[in-house]
């Protein structure tokens, strides 16, 4: 057969068409493996780190704590099968049979081996600041470890369960030396940017788990892209499930949606601004703000407002009246703000990012609002970086935040309402209200449920006096899921980002 | 050879200036990337944590010190490690360039397969149905944002359709198939842009030839009409082709970004975007300085081009 110019073409346009036409649209799912849609490429596993979301999801697959969350968000022992405190500052952790990724047995040793490298001086560990309130670390036996804290400390276990606190084997997790967890998955592969494989870890403590032998977890940065490979099928879960694309998640009966009201968006001051100083013109504007607006522009409808401090609906410490001390009213607002001296308004310039729509959209409604007032805002809209920057040193005069509490216990609220602690882009700025501070303290210090409840309660009026802080709206976080998969749960409030701990008991069909 | 020589040199001055403006531009915007890496999510870090982190990662030393590190690692081959998982620059770079120069490829091989016979045809019979039809059809192409045509594809092919995946990335070595089905859609999108874009070009000059003297001569010599369009009007068409291409190409390099986010695809331009919202500055600079130097590199090939299509550019 003689190759002419014509023939070459044809077969050269076909097999430019091939890739159209006649592969199939993706890869045939293994029986046991699970493809999860994160946000973002972990920009670090680094054990005791928070890096975010995605890292925390992946860390939670690998590594275990000495306590956790179960699914419907209770506190539960990990590592430790049981644990009590004394009445000398300690509290003991009897530890459960389990073993490293190295064949290695978890003791104590491993676990004082932890919380020394979280408490070390020039530790980058995200709980450092609590872990340096340890006093002594005992170690009777190999399956006891004995915490000693320099203060009464009732919080010590909602610590322990935080998922930047993995114990890991003696002498790995620093420079050089990997963290060797005990998790349910352990990591198989990494594709630098794209992907990172965990398979099952066949001596994980728990009988039966974990289900899946695959966990492939793959980058969607764009969350279009990612709500698209969810409807197509290319994967089984995401996360960060956009709230324009929750009613369609919904609608689809292939789909799963599971959400819960965890992250908040809120306004942070900086107290070296005159008027921001006077806490009748803060509470002025916690009133001048139409939450509902919020709720309905920035996150079509999926949130609820928020008018007092951020203590989930359905826990312990919850209080409906005190949640929604700030309602609008702009009469009130007017008035505060003519006591404070500011009859007329002012100007100012409000922080947030154009990089998420929903802080620079919270914005625009804000200064919308306040301009009601008289309040003359001006947006600033650097990029996220700029915008982390410029919160840290207190270069601002309020701010946009969005963020989620440690656990869905009031302590795990004190570095983003707390401002008498060291600045940060999380809380306001030089902006102390020692109440508040001492508050805090002695809710950490209470064992008793119900006084400490009563010190929340009195917290909570402290804030709306004082608004250190002003809540805008709870924001509704949802994964989405393909209707083949169960035992993944959406853990409740604050806990939200913890729902990785679930993916042990996961399968899919 | 000289001026090969020359052409060199000036090339490497280039990229040392792109290379340190890179340098003080990114260090001088805000942002700190211990900063950023600690406070994922809009959480509080501790101070102490960051400035830990910052000694760490050596963020603590005089500008001029980073510099002048940076420098000496560039001249020794070593581009340093990623300030949020310590991996190496280099290794990422390896990684993501094959990718993104495959994608290119793929586009302009689509895009070089349409542009340039349509451009031709339509180049030699103005005012015809290819020509209105084409006039039209890229001019849709050229304004349509690509991040649209993007997402078009991936509602019709994948979700609608379900011939392909709605995005991601298949090593060849675990299916060539998967591999290729990953590559055809941001390669098209790319393509249908790029390709009525080389349309135009063609056409225009094609046009352009087609009516100059020696063509009309040709003619009159009664020179077959095939010989005088491969021969002398084509010949003589391409250079403006070339370089609109040659250009476009080195652009796509660090500039295909939207593609890479609507498909997912794990290209360069993803990484860059992504290294400069961490402040990671040994990934910009790395990437910036590959990029500079494929660009150049392009550049160069392109005069060497011209040289070898007119004979009238060699030895000026």
């Amino acid at each position: 057969m003689r190759l002419v110019r014509r023939s070459f073409l044809a077969g050269a346009a076909a097999g430019a068409a091939l890739p159209f036409l006649s592969i199939p649209g993706r890869a045939a799912a293994k029986p046991g493996t699970l493809v999860f849609g994160l946000s973002s490429y972990p920009p670090s596993l680094l054990p005791w780190v928070q890096a975010g979301t995605a890292a925390g999801t992946v860390n939670l697959c690998v590594h275990r704590g000495l306590t956790s969350y179960a699914p419907d968000g209770t506190l539960r022992g990990e590592l430790a099968e049981k644990f009590d405190h004394d009445d000398k500052n300690g509290w003991t952790f009897h530890l459960r049979k389990a073993v490293f990724h190295d064949g290695s047995p978890v003791t104590s040793a491993d676990v004082k081996w932890t919380l020394e490298q979280v408490a070390a001086a020039g530790s980058t560990a995200y709980m450092a600041p609590q872990f340096r309130g340890v006093a002594a670390i005992e170690t009777p036996d190999a399956a006891t470890v004995r915490i000693v804290m320099k203060e009464p400390t009732a919080t010590l276990p909602l610590w322990l369960a935080q998922y930047e606190m993995p114990i890991v084997a003696h002498g790995t997790g620093i420079a050089g030396k990997p963290a060797i967890g005990c998790g349910p998955f352990t990591i198989a592969a990494q594709d630098h940017g794209v992907s990172v494989t965990l398979k099952a870890f066949p001596h994980f403590y728990r009988p039966g788990l974990p289900k899946l032998e695959t966990l492939r977890m793959v980058a969607y940065a764009d969350e279009t892209a990612r709500v698209a490979a969810l409807r197509t099928g290319d994967v089984d879960i995401i996360e960060y499930v956009p709230w324009n694309a929750m009613a369609a998640i919904e609608a689809n009966p292939k789909l799963a949606l599971q959400t819960t009201n965890g992250p908040f968006m809120y306004l942070t001051f900086n107290g070296s601004f005159k008027p921001f100083a006077d806490a009748r013109v803060r509470r002025a504007i916690a009133l001048g703000v139409k939450r509902e607006d919020i709720v309905k522009a920035v996150f079509f409808g999926r949130g609820s407002p928020l008018g007092g401090m951020p203590i989930p609906p359905g826990t312990p410490f919850y209080d409906a009246k005190l949640a929604n001390g700030w309602t609008y009213d702009p009469t009130e607002a007017k008035k505060l703000l003519a006591e404070a001296g500011y009859a007329q308004g002012f100007s100012c310039t409000l922080l947030a990012t154009a990089q998420y729509s929903m802080h620079m959209q919270t914005a625009v409604l804000v200064q919308q609002n306040l301009a009601a007032l008289g309040i003359q805002v001006q947006l600033a809209l650097p990029d996220w970086a700029t915008r982390v920057a410029l919160g840290n040193r207190g270069q601002y005069q309020f701010a946009v935040g969005g963020t989620s509490a440690d656990s869905n216990d009031p302590d795990g609220l004190s570095a983003i309402i707390d401002s008498s602690l060291a600045p940060s882009v999380a809380r306001s700025y030089d902006l102390p209200v020692p109440k508040i501070a001492a508050l805090f303290a002695q809710g950490r210090a209470e064992f008793d449920p119900a006084k400490r409840r009563a010190i929340y309660d009195q917290l909570q009026r402290v804030l709306l006096a004082e608004a250190p802080m002003v809540s805008l709206a709870w924001r509704s976080q949802g994964y989405g899921l393909s209707r083949k998969v169960s035992g993944f749960y959406d853990m409740p409030g604050a806990l939200t980002f913890f729902s990785g701990t679930t993916l042990e008991q996961t399968s899919i069909a | 050879m000289a001026w090969v020589l020359r052409r060199i040199g000036a090339s490497l001055l280039l990229v040392w200036v792109v290379v340190t403006v890179v340098f003080m531009a990114i260090h001088l915007v805000p942002g700190d990337p211990a900063e950023l890496l600690l406070s994922q999510g809009g959480s509080a870090p501790d101070p102490a944590a960051v400035a830990a982190l910052r000694g760490q990662l050596g963020l603590d030393r005089p500008l001029l010190a980073q510099y002048g590190s940076d420098l000496v690692g560039l001249l020794h081959g070593d581009l340093g490690l990623s300030l949020q998982d310590q991996s190496p620059v280099a290794a990422d770079i390896a990684q993501r360039l094959p990718r993104t120069i495959e994608l290119l490829c793929a586009a302009s091989i689509l895009a070089l397969g349409f542009g340039v016979p349509l451009g031709t045809l339509a180049g030699i019979a103005p005012g015809g149905m290819l020509d209105r039809a084409g006039a039209a059809v890229s001019a849709l192409l050229l304004s349509v944002p690509v991040f649209v045509v993007g997402t078009l594809l991936v509602l019709v092919f994948a979700e609608q359709l379900g011939w392909a995946d709605a995005g991601g990335f298949v090593p060849i070595d675990r299916s060539l198939a998967g591999h290729f089905a990953h590559l055809a859609m941001p390669a098209l999108t790319i393509a249908l842009g790029l390709g009525a874009m080389l349309y135009r070009i063609t056409r225009a000059a094609v046009l352009d030839v087609a009516l100059r003297d020696y063509v009309r001569t040709a003619r009159a010599k009664g020179v077959a009409p095939r010989r005088i369009l491969w021969r002398h009007v084509l010949r003589n068409a391409l250079s403006p082709v070339v370089t609109v291409f040659g250009l476009q190409f080195g652009a796509l390099i660090g500039g295909t970004v939207l593609v890479e986010y609507v498909f997912n695809y794990p290209g360069l331009s993803g990484l860059l975007v992504d290294a400069v919202n961490a402040r990671d500055y040994p990934l910009v600079q790395g990437i910036v300085l590959v990029i500079s130097v494929l660009f150049v590199a392009i550049n160069l090939t392109l005069d060497l081009l011209y040289a070898a299509l007119d004979p009238r550019v060699r030895g000026r």
